[in-house]
C-alpha cells in the first residue's frame, strides 16, 4: 500500500517495506508496552485542532493527527514508515497536548516512538542525530547540555554579528559575571565531580550507555574515555582523602 | 472532590475565575502523594514557613503555595551557558530583598532538553535524575527553586508518573540506593510543590513594584510608556497544564499570569496579540540542527505578527530556549526582507533593569543578540553607552590581570567585584563544603 486511503499521504518507504512483518510488528508491541502508552492515547474525533495549532506541521510534512489515528487503527505499516524521519519533526511543545478535547498527547507518543527508535538504531535515526553529537558528549560526561565555549559564532553564522564580539575574549567575560553562575566555561556552572560520577551511575544503570553505543559507537568510544577518566580521578582523591 | 485528607489538595471557597477543569486527574496526584507519604513510601519535601510562601491560583483553581524564601537555586544550563544575565538578574533581585537562597555545585541539569530533541534517556533516568537533584535540595533543608521552563515541565511530568506508576518507583528505587540519595528508612524525596522561578517572580510581584518605585524611579528609570508582548512557555503551561498560576487579573483567569502579571504590576503597557499561544519554535534538536524550521517559524509566527499588530518594544520570555530562539533569530530575517527588530528578555532580566540592576555588569546584555538598546533608551536607561564600557573596561581589566599571572590581584578584585561568595549566600553563612573531595569541580575554572 502507498499512502493511506485518508491522511497519511506519504508513500511507504522501500525501507519500511523491506522490513520483515514480525518486526514492524515486535517495534509496534513495544511502543505500546510502554506504561506511557495508556496515558497519552484515548479517543479521537479525528476534529484536527491538533495538527490546526501544531508548528511543526506549518514547516513539515507532519501531523499530531496521523500519528494518533494510525496507532488507534494500529497500523503496523505507517507507523514502523513514521519511525525514520516523520516523528523528528515533531518540535515537542506540547500544544497538541493542552487543545485536544479528549487529552491525547501525540507529542508523548512522539517521544515513546523516539526513543524506541534510538533504541533500536534506526538507521535514519542515527544520521539524523550525527549533527547532534556535541551535544550528547557535552550532557553525558558534564551533566550539563549547554555550556558557553559550545556556541562559537562559526557553527551559527545565522544569529549575527553581537554573536562574533560574545566569543571574543570568552574566558574574561565569563569571569565578569558576578555570580557563580557562569563563570566556568566548557560547563554552564562548575558541576561538581562526585556529581558527575553519581550521573555516569544512573546512565549505566538506565541503560543509557548502551543505547548511545548502538546510536554511534564512535561518539560511545569518547564519552567512555572521558567518564573512565573522570571515574579514575575520582577513585583518587576519595584514597587519598582517606590516608590523610 | 477526593477524601478530603491531603494537606497538599485545597481549593478556595470561591472560585476565582470561571474554571473549565474542577476534577483534574493531575490535582488527584496531591491525594495520592499524601497516601503514599502515609505509607511511608516516600518523604514529602514541605513547605514551611520558613520558606515564606504565597498562595497562587492554578488553572484548575488549586491554591498552590509558592515558596519565596530559603531556596535551593536549580540552575539552567542553558541560561547559564547562553543568558548569563537571566540567572544573574534572579540573583541580584534575592540579594535586594535580603533573602536566604543555596546556589551550590552538588546539581546536574535535569537532560530534559537532550531527551525532548534527542531521545537519547528514558522516563527511569529523567526520574533518577530529578530524584537526585531533590535529595541534594532536601539534605541542604533549601527548598528547590527550578529555573527552566523545560525542567520545570518535565519535573511536573516525572512526578506524575512516579506518583500513578509503582513500576517506575520500584525501577528508580534501587538506582537511588546505590547513589545514596534516599531517605535513611529507604524513602524517595518527592518536594510539595515543584515550582518554575517565573512562579516566585509571579509571587513577588508586588515587592518587585515597590522596589521599582523606590530605586528604579530614582534612577530615572520609567516602564509606563514601554509596550510589553508576552510569551508564554510551552514547557511551563502546557506540559501538565493543570500546574501554573492563573489569576483573575490576567485576562479574567484564561491564560497563564505569571509574567503578565508582574508587568502589569509594574505598570508598562502590556500589549496582546493573535498568536500569543504559539510557540517560539526551538524545538530542542531544532534550534541546533534544523535551524531554518526554528528561525522561520519565530519569525512568521512570532516576530513579524507582533511588530505589525502591536509594535512592542519587548517581548518578555520566561523560559530559556524562547528567549535564545527569539533574540538569536532576528539578524538573519534580514536576508529575506523579514527583518522585525525587537528587544528580547525573560520577565526577571526586565525587573531587575526596571528596578536599577546595571544592564551589562547584572543583567548581562552584552551577550543578547536582540535589539535591546531601544528599549534601554525608553526605559530611561540613557547611559547605557558608558555602562556598557565600563563592563567592557572590566573585562579587560580581568584578561590583563590573567594574562600577566596575577592571580592574588585577581582574587581580590572578585572580592569586591562578586555579588556574593560563591555556594556561601545561607542564612547562618555557612560554608557548605563537606570536604575538597566532594565539592571538587568537573573543570577547573
Amino acid at each position: 500500500m502507498d499512502g493511506h486511503p485518508y491522511g497519511y499521504n506519504i508513500p511507504i518507504s522501500e525501507k519500511t517495506k523491506e522490513v520483515p512483518w514480525e518486526e514492524k510488528v515486535r517495534i509496534f508491541e513495544e511502543i505500546k508496552s510502554d506504561f506511557r502508552f495508556k496515558e497519552y492515547l484515548f479517543g479521537c474525533l479525528n476534529c484536527g485542532v491538533c495538527t490546526a495549532s501544531c508548528p511543526s506541521n506549518r514547516f513539515f510534512d507532519y501531523s499530531p493527527r496521523e500519528i494518533v489515528q494510525r496507532f488507534l487503527e494500529e497500523d503496523v505499516e505507517v507507523i514502523y514508515d513514521m519511525m525514520h524521519e516523520y516523528i523528528w519533526a515533531c518540535s515537542q511543545c506540547f500544544t497538541c497536548w493542552i487543545r485536544c478535547p479528549f487529552v491525547n498527547n501525540p507529542g508523548g507518543l512522539v517521544i515513546i516512538m523516539r526513543e524506541v527508535a534510538v533504541r533500536n538504531a534506526f538507521e535514519a535515526t542515527k544520521d539524523l542525530l550525527k549533527p547532534y553529537g556535541r551535544v550528547l558528549l557535552k550532557v553525558m560526561t558534564t551533566g550539563n547540555q549547554l555550556s558557553a565555549d559550545m556556541l562559537q559564532p562559526d557553527f551559527f553564522p545565522d544569529w549575527g554579528p553581537k554573536m562574533q564580539d560574545n566569543m571574543e575574549n570568552l574566558r574574561a567575560k565569563r569571569m565578569a559575571i558576578p555570580f557563580d553562575v557562569g563563570k566556568s566555561v566548557k560547563t554552564a556552572w562548575e558541576v561538581s565531580l562526585e556529581t558527575a560520577i553519581e550521573m555516569y551511575t544512573i546512565w549505566r544503570e538506565t541503560g543509557i550507555f548502551e543505547m548511545l553505543e548502538k546510536l554511534d559507537p564512535n561518539l560511545y568510544n569518547v564519552i567512555m574515555d572521558i567518564v573512565e577518566e573522570n571515574e579514575e580521578r575520582w577513585e583518587e582523591l576519595m584514597e587519598e582523602e582517606e590516608e590523610e | 472532590m477526593g477524601h478530603g485528607k491531603s494537606p497538599y489538595l485545597r481549593y478556595p471557597e470561591k472560585e476565582p475565575f470561571p474554571i473549565l477543569n474542577r476534577n483534574s486527574h493531575y490535582d488527584h496526584l496531591f491525594e495520592e502523594m499524601y497516601e503514599l507519604e502515609e505509607k511511608g513510601e516516600i518523604l514529602v519535601f514541605r513547605i514551611t514557613e520558613e520558606n515564606q510562601p504565597v498562595e497562587v491560583f492554578t488553572r484548575t483553581g488549586r491554591i498552590k503555595l509558592i515558596p519565596t524564601n530559603k531556596l535551593w537555586h536549580h540552575k539552567s544550563c542553558g541560561q547559564c551557558g547562553n543568558i548569563p544575565g537571566y540567572p544573574a538578574s534572579l540573583f541580584w533581585l534575592m540579594n535586594k530583598f535580603g533573602l536566604d537562597y543555596l546556589n551550590e555545585p552538588h546539581q546536574t541539569s535535569c537532560t530534559a532538553w537532550n531527551y525532548h530533541g534527542s531521545g537519547t534517556s528514558n522516563p527511569v533516568a529523567l526520574a533518577a535524575v530529578w530524584l537526585r537533584n531533590m535529595h541534594q535540595a532536601w539534605k541542604t533543608g533549601y527548598y528547590p527553586l527550578i529555573h527552566c521552563g523545560t525542567s520545570f515541565g518535565s519535573y511536573k511530568e516525572t512526578r506524575e508518573q512516579l506518583i500513578f506508576n509503582k513500576e517506575l518507583r520500584d525501577a528508580v528505587k534501587p538506582i537511588l540506593k546505590k547513589l545514596g540519595r534516599l531517605t535513611e528508612d529507604g524513602r524517595i524525596v518527592i518536594p510539595q510543590e515543584i515550582v518554575h522561578y517565573s512562579e516566585w517572580v509571579h509571587a513577588m510581584r508586588y515587592r518587585i513594584k515597590e522596589l521599582y518605585e523606590k530605586e528604579g524611579k530614582a534612577k530615572g528609570i520609567d516602564v509606563s510608556n514601554v509596550r510589553v508582548a508576552i510569551h508564554n512557555a510551552c514547557h511551563t503551561y502546557k506540559m501538565i497544564a493543570d500546574d501554573y498560576p492563573y489569576d483573575p487579573e490576567v485576562y479574567n483567569g484564561q491564560r497563564p499570569a505569571a509574567s503578565t502579571a508582574v508587568m502589569k504590576a509594574l505598570g508598562a503597557q502590556v500589549v496582546d496579540y493573535s498568536t500569543w499561544y504559539d510557540c517560539c519554535g526551538f524545538g530542542f534538536r531544532h534550534i541546533l540542527t534544523e535551524r531554518e524550521f526554528t528561525r522561520s517559524f519565530a519569525i512568521q509566527r512570532k516576530l513579524k505578527v507582533i511588530a505589525e499588530e502591536v509594535k512592542a518594544d519587548v517581548l518578555i520570555t520566561h523560559d530559556t530556549g524562547c528567549t535564545t530562539t527569539f533574540e538569536k533569530n532576528q539578524w538573519i530575517g534580514k536576508a529575506h526582507g523579514m527583518y522585525h527588530p525587537i528587544a528580547v528578555m525573560s520577565d526577571v532580566m526586565f525587573a531587575a533593569l526596571a528596578c536599577g540592576a546595571h544592564p551589562f555588569k547584572v543583567v548581562q546584555l552584552y551577550w543578547n543578540c536582540s535589539n535591546y538598546e531601544p528599549l534601554l533608551e525608553k526605559m530611561g536607561i540613557t547611559n547605557w553607552k558608558e555602562l556598557r564600557k565600563e563592563w567592557e573596561d572590566t573585562v579587560k581589566y580581568i584578561a590583563e590581570l590573567e594574562k600577566q599571572g596575577k592571580y592574588d590581584e585577581l582574587m581580590e578584585f572578585f572580592k569586591e567585584y562578586d555579588l556574593y561568595e560563591p555556594y556561601s549566600k545561607t542564612s547562618d553563612g555557612f560554608r557548605r563544603r563537606r570536604s575538597a573531595t566532594a565539592d571538587m569541580p568537573l573543570f577547573k575554572s
